[in-house]
């Protein structure tokens, strides 16, 4: 098995497990469940990208995975703000 | 495992993800539920447009989907209540 092909397994298996972390957003009882199954989503999905601008050997696309974890992270702490002012979701 | 393959296997999941997110963020009652699963359905847009190789567009919806779009909803939800209305 060459290198390529780990990658690409990996990958694969990231974005299953990312869609794992969906289940959690479609059942989970609370709102800070469905936050931080957005965040972990964010960040497995981010991975994926890092891992498939490996796989392509073009540097740009390096650049949206970093965009996109610097910007849920913004998005993450606005709904957390957002929980902690209005207290939702926790009953 | 060769790039064909990887291709259309990403390509199933993202279809997949996108019809589940789209589902939830309408059918959700709780508005910060719907918010959160309209971000959900933003990230897998713009890996779609990356697989697509777009990476432009992707950093654009990353962008606007990300941060604008759930800190600008949220907003609009602070200044109103919580729970959906209905009648």
């Amino acid at each position: 098995m060459t290198v390529d092909a780990m990658f690409m397994w990996a990958l694969a298996l990231l974005l299953f497990s990312a869609m794992l972390t969906l289940i959690r957003l479609l059942v989970g009882p609370t709102i800070p469940d469905r936050a931080v199954a957005l965040d972990s989503m964010t960040t497995t999905t981010a991975g994926a990208m890092v891992l498939y601008g490996v796989i392509t050997r073009q540097a740009i696309f390096i650049d949206v995975a970093l965009v996109y974890a610097i910007l849920s992270y913004i998005a993450t702490l606005y709904i957390a703000r957002y929980l902690v002012k209005k207290r939702v979701g926790l009953a | 495992m060769n790039f064909g393959e990887l291709f259309w296997a990403v390509q199933i999941l993202a279809a997949f993800g996108l019809l589940v997110s789209a589902i939830a963020a309408v059918r959700f009652k709780n508005l910060v539920a719907a918010v959160i699963a309209m971000a959900v359905f933003s990230l897998i847009l713009s890996l779609e447009f990356y697989i697509l190789q777009a990476p432009d567009v992707a950093i654009a919806e990353a962008g606007v989907g990300a941060c604008l779009t759930t800190a600008m909803y949220l907003l609009a939800i602070k200044n109103t209540t919580d729970e959906e209305v209905i009648e």
